[in-house]
């Protein structure tokens, strides 16, 4: 699904955000990426979301090399993926459902199936009844669960999801990994960079530690 | 909908290597042409639905942005429209352009009207007029105020005129006509005024040339005050856009609804222009009908002619969806997601 041969990236100010950074991630597996601020997480995620490209090496997504990906292709690369971040960038002039709505109205689709998929996807969030709300109704655990089902709702084949949990209390923080096993379950790969180490520890998935761009660790997180 | 084909293919790429969905739920991922078509169409509709609503959540802002724009347009269209009525009360350039034949005192009536008939026939002629000696005098009588003392005179000292309106207006077709006509038999002089002539029509073109300069720095005026307004737009919808290009958002699918909005300033504003041009033709017409009357002329303004209308709200949408592209096309790259 993932594949990183010896990606770098250094940055125009001479920064180096990852340095040969090598890995591969299956289809369906549940990963999570963790290290200290400035380890490198967000760089990787930039990457595979096609926000920056990497400077040297090879990086490969669902079989499609991103170093060498044009600018026209990149929006059909990112309706493969479903993206969760940590201050939800929800639309907050627009209601739950047409939030949520939102991929699939890029995609096209008509009305009847946006309107049932959208369905399908807050009930997989438990906030069906929340469809017709705003936003700003909603708590904020409640606001991250309706960001996840628009991450999921045009049935990505990768969920990236960057501090998740990053705002919430512990309580809600494992109630939303909960969800994202849900739906790991359901065949979506899923890769969640955080700094949460008790939080991953408790979930044991396998885990990449960084440090300054370096791969220090690759393993089942204890 | 090339977007919306290439979604299509990329959709079943990510559901070959994703895994994610029940073989079931894949059917209803195979969109066919008719699916696609109705998907863009309705895309467009949801953007321009999407334009409408948000230019009347701000009608104030909207109308004044609208209302600047008329007036940036009405400008030089009333100023076109106010030199084409110039050019009709300067009458047809035939009639400006008359030569007068002052034929021989002996030359008689009837000779004089057959001179009229001959010159009526010839190519380069689009009317000839017959004014006798008598009626010549009778006229200078009246127009001169020197009534009494041409009755002192011995006898008419006024030729017969032929009056000659050409065909053509052009300086050396009616040199030529001139002296071919000084050159018949009975014909004492061949007079043609052309310098009044030639003034208004001096006059007219720069008057053209400043409307059309001003039409320039008008229109970048407008594309500059659309632009602006877009901008704005774009920066208060620049979380949504960033969203929209992180969901996969095409780059026409996030200047779609900008695009609208453009076109429908320009519409607005189109409108707007015309009711002023019309409401200001009218309002100055009142003024001019009047002054006409003291000359003893029924001439009036014209309205804005309903072709020149058109042609003003068309061009108003094309400036308002130009303005539009060019806002977005320079500040699309701006907004890449952080």
């Amino acid at each position: 699904m993932i594949r990183f041969e010896q990606v770098g990236k250094r940055y125009p100010n001479g920064h180096v955000g990852l340095h040969e950074l090598s890995f591969h991630v299956q289809r369906g597996e549940f990963l999570f990426v963790t290290g200290h601020s400035g380890a490198g997480k967000s760089t990787l995620l930039r990457l595979l979301l096609a926000m920056e490209r990497p400077t040297s090496g090879k990086l490969l997504l669902a079989g499609q090399d991103l170093s060498r990906i044009t600018t026209a292709q990149i929006p059909f690369l990112r309706r493969q993926i479903g993206v969760v971040f940590q201050n939800h960038q929800l639309l907050f002039d627009r209601t739950v459902f047409d939030n949520v709505a939102l991929p699939l109205q890029i995609l096209g689709l008509n009305k009847r199936e946006i309107g049932q998929r959208v369905m399908t996807a807050l009930e997989r969030v438990s906030l069906k009844d929340k469809a017709l709300q705003y936003p700003a109704d909603l708590s904020t655990g409640q606001q991250q669960r309706v960001g996840i089902a628009r991450a999921v709702v045009h049935r990505p084949a990768l969920l990236l999801a960057d501090e998740p949990t990053g705002n919430l209390d512990p309580r809600l923080a494992a109630e939303i990994m909960g969800v994202f096993e849900d739906i790991n379950r359901l065949g979506t790969t899923v890769l969640i960079a955080s700094h949460d180490l008790a939080l991953i520890a408790r979930m044991r998935h396998r885990m990449l530690t960084l440090q300054r761009g370096r791969l220090i660790g690759d393993g089942e997180a204890s | 909908m090339s977007d919306e084909r290439k979604a299509k293919s990329n959709t079943s790429a990510a559901e070959r290597v994703g895994g994610s969905v029940k073989k079931t739920e894949h059917k209803s991922d195979e969109p066919d042409f008719q699916t696609l078509l109705h998907a863009w169409l309705e895309s467009h509709r949801a953007s321009l639905v999407d334009s409408v609503s948000r230019l009347f959540k701000q009608p104030i802002g909207s109308f004044f942005t609208c209302l600047v724009m008329a007036v940036a347009l009405s400008l030089p269209m009333g100023l076109a429209l106010l030199l084409d009525n110039v050019e009709r009360l300067g009458g047809s350039w035939q009639r400006a352009a008359q030569i007068s034949l002052f034929l021989k005192l002996d030359i008689d009536a009837a000779r004089g009207e057959k001179l009229r008939d001959e010159v009526a026939a010839l190519p380069d002629v689009a009317e000839a007029t017959w004014i006798s000696r008598e009626a010549a005098l009778e006229e200078f009588q009246q127009l001169s105020g020197l009534g009494e003392a041409l009755k002192e005179l011995p006898e008419n000292p006024l030729p017969g005129v032929v009056l000659v309106t050409p065909e053509e207006v052009d300086k050396d077709k009616l040199e030529a006509l001139r002296t071919r006509l000084a050159a018949l038999p009975g014909v004492e002089q061949a007079q043609l005024d052309l310098l009044w002539v030639e003034r208004l029509t001096a006059i007219l073109k720069l008057g053209d040339r400043f409307v059309f300069g001003l039409s320039l720095l008008l229109i970048a005026t407008l594309l500059l005050v659309i632009g602006n307004t877009i901008r704005l737009h774009i920066e208060n919808r620049r979380t949504e856009i960033e969203v929209v290009k992180l969901v996969g958002g095409t780059d026409g699918y996030v200047r779609r609804p900008f695009l609208y909005m453009g076109a429908l300033y320009g519409l607005g504003a189109g409108l707007i222009a015309w009711l002023l041009l019309a409401y200001g033709l009218g309002w100055l017409n009142e003024a001019v009908t009047r002054l006409a009357g003291l000359y003893g002329s029924d001439f009036g303004l014209a309205g804005v002619p309903s072709g020149d209308a058109l042609s003003l709200v068309i061009g108003a949408v094309l400036l308002g969806y130009i303005g539009a592209w060019l806002a977005v096309a320079r500040h699309l790259s701006e907004l890449a997601p952080r």
